[in-house]
């Protein structure tokens, strides 16, 4: 009896392959039967989202010889061909333990260290919770990645951070304001990265956004798929007062917000701080405006900066990482230290 | 030793700013509650032997001051995102240390202390703690200023230091100053109606009350400056930081030229 993995992922396929290899949520179950009643295996948790599909399974005979059968039954309950050895992967203990505990910690995903994965996971392990698909020991590594992932979270620097412009604003709204909750976002311009920006801000309980824009009727598109409100472009000035996030992104070729403009409003504002996020290129806020009080002015290189550097120390992070989960998956497979994984920095899993 | 762990614990405050203060950190919190430990003992070593609460002379004075940064922090340090605090506390813990440990600031005591009375006791002990508190909201401040430098030079460590929002900072500061401002004015105004000065002297001519009334005044203007004219941020954190190094460096002066607080 021991844990093995069989999956394709964005590291090993294209979409187009993985396409073809996604299982439906209504698919697991005969997928789950079909593995069952094989008898190679006597529990399993199928995960699928849109950048991997994973089977882990407590195998009931041979490793090698379970995940040599396991890519015909998925071949054929999905009816498509078998993929190419170098389109999928298989690992068994303790790299399949290993691998579980990277997924869920979002080291495996396309964005590092994403969370995202592990509410995809959790779900896909209570699907086979639910159905009784699952016994003590897939039980326990699961138990036990979420549980390192969790630690990981928080003693390293893995999720730290932002990887995109969208959520970087709302990093440094968090590092402004007490809370997001209850923000009025004021959008100037209607474009695709500023409705992005608001999308973020909203999701972390901004309370309204306003739509400013010069054409108001694009205005109002964007206010209603955001669930706020328009404003006419000549009005945009009387909701300062009450407006905490500014999201600037109109095509126009001069500042639309200079230093003159804001000082005044700054003082209706009775100073309460003020987020500006510029994304217009060429800008739209003049950055003298940066040399006000309680004015925070972030312009596009200076977020795709963040995120950039966010990304960096993420990577940086990796090898720590990797330590806690070989440490831990040490821990949970009872193993000695000699013979298991290797200490030099962070080997990749060994296929079987 | 509390000096000492204070003087460990600035020294590992540094290497933690230098590094941007990124990781939540048990080993200061440690440090510091270790130090208020050593502190607190010897606080009440002075006590008992004084029979009373020790505030008599300037070491002291400046002792309880200190202990009451240090207890402060070790209650908001348990919260996680408070936990930073200790990183920009220390360094003054350590200065209010070695202060206090200056020769002469604590001459050896007769068969009496120099006052008596729970009024006394009481008028000192609400302005330590005012001082304390404008200490705390001192250090809110510094964190403030760092952290708004921070975002507005787009620094790294303005998103990945552990240093809180700074608008709660404000509020820290805000409830800080006040809170101080409440204690100062309730120990001021005790001592204005409970004691009386002794012979030959008056509270109007005496050094340390008129220093007291300058010190009240100017956070009474920085509050009256936040809330009336909306002096928020930046200005308020100077003006909290910069009082209490006004107190700090004016306040053994004052003490040193009063004859009713320096017999």
């Amino acid at each position: 009896m021991a844990i093995v993995v069989w999956g394709i992922s964005h590291h090993t396929a294209p979409v187009e392959v993985r396409e073809r290899f996604a299982v439906s949520e209504a698919r697991v179950p005969d997928l789950m039967h079909r593995i069952k009643n094989q008898g190679i295996a006597s529990e399993g948790v199928i995960l699928s989202t849109c950048n991997r599909v994973e089977i882990y399974l407590n195998a009931a005979v041979e490793p090698v010889r379970v995940l040599a059968e396991l890519r015909r039954i998925v071949a054929d309950a999905l009816g498509c061909a078998e993929p190419a050895a170098n389109e999928c992967y298989a690992y068994q203990e303790p790299h399949s333990v290993e691998h579980l505990c990277r997924v869920a910690s979002g080291m495996d995903s396309m964005v590092l260290g994403e969370t995202e994965i592990l509410g995809q996971l959790k779900k896909a392990y209570e699907t086979a919770l639910n159905n009784q698909w699952t016994g003590a020991r897939l039980n326990k590594a699961f138990q036990r990645a979420f549980q390192i992932a969790k630690h990981i979270r928080t003693e390293t620097q893995i999720q730290r951070g932002t990887v995109s412009v969208g959520s970087a604003a709302v990093d440094l709204a968090e590092r402004i304001f007490e809370t997001i909750q209850g923000r009025q976002v004021l959008v100037i311009g209607a474009g695709d990265t500023s409705e992005k920006t608001a999308r973020s801000l909203l999701s972390r309980g901004a309370r309204t956004v306003l739509v400013a824009n010069r054409s108001f009727d694009r205005a109002a598109a964007l206010a209603e798929a955001l669930g706020g409100r328009a404003v006419r472009w000549d009005d945009w000035n009387s909701v300062f007062a009450e407006t905490d996030i500014v999201i600037s992104s109109t095509a126009a070729p001069h500042f639309v917000l200079d230093r003159a403009k804001l000082e005044p409003l700054m003082d209706l504002r009775r100073n309460r701080p003020l987020l500006l996020i510029d994304i217009a290129v060429p800008r739209d806020i003049d950055p003298e405006v940066n040399f006000l009080d309680n004015v925070f002015l972030y312009n596009i290189d200076d977020l795709q900066s963040i995120a950039d550097d966010s990304m960096r120390q993420r990577q940086r992070e990796l090898e720590r990482c990797e330590e806690i989960i070989r440490e831990k998956v040490r821990e949970l497979l009872g193993q000695g230290t000699r013979g298991y994984g290797g200490g030099d920095g962070c080997p990749k899993p060994a296929s079987v | 030793m509390a000096v000492l762990l204070y003087g460990g614990s600035a020294l590992y405050s540094i290497f933690l700013l230098r590094r941007g203060l990124r990781r939540d950190n048990w080993l200061n919190y440690g440090l510091l509650a270790l130090a208020c430990a050593f502190h607190t003992v010897a606080m009440l070593k002075r006590g008992f032997s004084l029979q009373r609460c020790p505030i008599n002379n300037l070491y002291e004075a400046v002792a309880f001051i200190g202990w009451t940064i240090s207890a402060s922090y070790l209650f908001i340090g348990l919260f996680s995102k408070w936990r930073s605090f200790g990183a920009f506390a220390s360094p003054l813990l350590l200065v209010l240390g070695i202060f206090a440990l200056m020769p002469g600031l604590d001459p050896p005591r007769g068969d009496k202390p120099n006052f008596s009375g729970w009024e006394v006791s009481l008028h000192a002990v609400l302005l330590l703690l005012s001082y304390g508190s404008f200490g705390l909201a001192s250090v809110a401040g510094l964190m403030y200023l760092t952290q708004e430098r921070n975002l507005k030079w787009r620094k790294l460590e303005a998103v990945f230091s552990l240093i809180p929002p700074i608008q709660r900072l404000e509020a820290i500061t805000g409830w800080s100053v006040g809170a101080g401002f409440l204690l100062l004015t309730s120990g001021l105004a005790l001592g204005a109606v409970f004691l009386t000065p002794p012979p030959g002297t008056s509270f109007f001519k005496d050094a340390k009350v008129i220093w007291s009334m300058l010190v009240w005044g100017l956070y009474l203007a920085l509050m009256v400056s936040r809330w009336q004219f909306a002096q928020r941020g930046r200005r308020f954190a100077f003006g909290a930081v910069g009082g209490f190094v006004f107190i700090m460096l004016t306040f053994w002066g004052a003490k040193l030229l009063s004859n009713i607080h320096n017999p």
